[in-house]
């Protein structure tokens, strides 16, 4: 009995021993990949750097040009964004190789290849979900907390924290789902959540907090218009405050 | 730098010399249009005036000294209260076409012009680079022009004028080339609305600069009303131009000769600034997060005490004001954080700005004092922004 345990731990043992041979070649391939293109990429910025400031690229640009480059550019340099863009690049070019040399390292058939590699592809895009909802998130955060304060509703910030939520709860949503986590689960909540302030809505609307509302609308007509309000110049004689 | 000249004489009746002048007119109707003609005439009595209007626009009556020339706009402006891109660029191209030698571009509602000034107008263009309207106003009007334009551009480029948006100018021939080429820029990329900054051109280029009393008249209003978009399109268009112009008002030193200024105190019944007020506290209560990413710990202080005042008493202090408008346009020069939410975070800091104003001039302060002295303080705080222009990793906030 004890040599069958034998046997069976000296199998599993080279079994492990044999995949890690086969996965270490293939992982070093994926890093040296990744760092030698990241390490191209440091230079090819440097260089654009140093070559487009001594040619003086950002001013013939903004001589020449009036809706610059700039306008998406860190610190307003046209220079600085080549840079990055090239630098990024060679490091996304560097993630592409080292998980095409990753997967050839593995047979076709092997379960490494057929799960994890597309796995790895979807973890990529699902960062990318990630890191976009969450830029969009406080983009429209502030758009809405900047225009409800110029419009001096008193739940501004509120109005702004819902919208920042909904779009991070709708954010990672969608990161579960591309990550096959969760499976129907979470579009069932997600479903649930959305239908449900939805219908909180309608209900306080329609329903419960009808006469708070009402109360409300009827206090928010009574307000004195804000100077961003379209009715501001009727209000107040023209001869009288003119911003412009 | 360029030099100014002002208090232009407006009583000489000596002729203009108008041979190479050329009138540039904006759409009008035709009672104005007629209305806009006898002032001509009575400005220029006997002199032939090149008069420029859109061809939509009637004709006058045969006989008149006038020579009008109607003419298809080649970029149009859908924004009529001020000068845009589109303007500059029309007039340009007429008058290179007619070999004139300076023109006169008076703005919507011209038919409120006195002949009088059209007349001293047209009198200093011929003789300086650019010329620029000052107008009487009252101590309630062109406010973002009292609390952004003026002091702004005066520190920055030390140039006088009091309208750096002034609607009726004057222009030397290499003044609207100038002008031209930078619209030609704003055109071709479709942005004919865009404003222009004559005075920081001519500062650029080192032009003569003159201001002309224009005395009162009738101001098309925008189209909208909405203080917020208004207030975000003039400021982004103010702020990219010092970052265009960035090389030349770091260097640029001094002021200009001190002009006497009329500080008569029109007696103003005491202002509304409740609303304006609770806009503020409004925005000290949530916006503080998005100023304190642009504003230093120095003015969120000022701004915390300000939010504590009472509306009799509420005042903001000039060099405040100053410091928060040059962080302004530094974030924006940076891109602190987005242009668009950083433009309308700075309504509710003006809307301060105002009620402070409108209550110091209530108390008995001229207004024309406070703006003055604002302007100092704006040329006083210059070297802070310059030195966080410069090295703007020096302070974070």
């Amino acid at each position: 009995m004890w040599q069958q345990v034998e046997l069976a731990l000296r199998q599993s043992a080279e079994s492990v021993l044999v995949k890690l041979a086969r996965f270490f070649p293939g992982l070093i391939a994926l890093l040296l990949a990744v760092v030698v293109l990241t390490a191209i990429g440091a230079g090819l910025a440097a260089l654009l750097r140093r070559s487009l400031t001594a040619a003086r690229f950002d001013e013939r640009l903004a001589h020449n040009v009036i809706a610059p480059i700039s306008d998406w550019s860190p610190a307003n340099s046209p220079t600085a964004l080549i840079a990055r863009v090239a630098f990024w690049g060679c490091f996304l070019l560097g993630c592409f190789i080292g998980i095409s040399a990753f997967d050839a390292a593995y047979p076709g058939d092997s379960p490494i290849s057929t799960i994890i590699i597309p796995y790895l592809t979807h973890s990529i895009g699902a960062v990318l979900l990630l890191i976009a909802g969450t830029v969009i998130a406080r983009f429209l955060e502030r758009s809405v907390l900047i225009s409800a304060v110029n419009a001096k509703l008193q739940y501004a910030r509120v109005l702004s924290l819902g919208v920042k939520w909904l779009v991070l709860v709708l954010t990672a949503a969608m990161v579960l789902d591309h990550l096959q986590i969760g499976g129907a689960v979470v579009e069932l909540a997600f479903g649930i959540l959305f239908g449900g302030i939805v219908l909180t809505l309608a209900l306080a609307v329609g329903l419960g907090s009808r006469d708070i509302v009402s109360r409300s609308l009827e206090r928010s007509a009574s307000l004195d218009p804000m100077p961003g309000d379209p009715d501001y110049k009727s209000s107040i004689p023209p001869e009288n405050l003119r911003h412009f | 730098m360029a030099t100014t000249e002002t208090n232009v004489d407006l009583t000489s009746t000596s002729a203009v010399g108008t041979s190479g002048l050329l009138i540039s007119l904006p759409p009008l109707s035709q009672e104005a249009f007629d209305a806009t003609l006898s002032n001509l005439a009575l400005a220029f009595p006997g002199e032939t005036v090149l008069v420029a209007t859109p061809d939509a626009a009637p004709q006058s009556s045969s006989g008149s000294p006038l020579r009008l020339l109607p003419y298809t706009v080649t970029a149009v402006s859908t924004t009529p209260w001020v000068p845009t891109a589109a303007d500059y660029l029309n007039s340009y191209k007429l008058a290179q076409e007619n070999r004139a030698t300076a023109c006169v571009l008076l703005g919507a509602e011209a038919q409120s012009l006195h002949p009088e000034s059209i007349r001293a107008l047209a009198k200093s263009t011929v003789q300086c680079d650019l010329t620029v309207a000052h107008y009487d106003l009252g101590p309630r009007e062109g406010l973002v022009t009292s609390a952004i334009l003026y002091p702004v551009t005066r520190a920055l480029f030390s140039t006088r004028p009091r309208f750096p948006l002034a609607i009726d100018i004057g222009l030397s021939i290499r003044m609207a080339e100038r002008l031209a080429t930078v619209a030609q820029r704003f055109t071709a990329a479709g942005q004919n609305d865009a404003l222009l900054w004559p005075l920081n051109e001519a500062a650029t280029a080192n032009y003569t600069v003159a201001e002309v009393n224009i005395g009162s008249r009738t101001f098309a209003q925008p189209i909208s009303a909405d203080v917020n978009a208004l207030l975000a399109q003039i400021t982004a268009s103010l702020f990219a131009d010092i970052d265009a112009k960035a090389a030349f008002w770091q260097r640029a030193r001094g002021t200009q000769p001190y002009q006497p200024v009329s500080f008569t105190t029109p007696v103003t019944e005491p202002p509304d600034i409740g609303p304006m007020l609770d806009a503020f506290r409004l925005a000290y209560t949530n916006l503080h997060d998005i100023w304190s990413l642009v504003l230093p710990p120095n003015s969120l202080l000022g701004l915390k005490k300000l939010s504590l005042m009472q509306p009799e008493n509420f005042r903001m202090p000039d060099n405040l004001w100053a410091r928060i408008v040059y962080d302004f346009t530094l974030a924006f020069r940076l891109r602190t954080i987005n242009r668009g939410h950083l433009l309308g975070a700075l309504t509710p800091l003006y809307l301060a700005w105002v009620a402070s104003h409108l209550t110091l001039i209530s108390s008995g302060t001229a207004p024309e004092k406070h703006i003055q002295d604002l302007a100092i303080a704006f040329e006083a705080d210059k070297p802070y922004l310059v030195s966080r222009w410069r090295w703007p990793d020096r302070f974070n906030p």
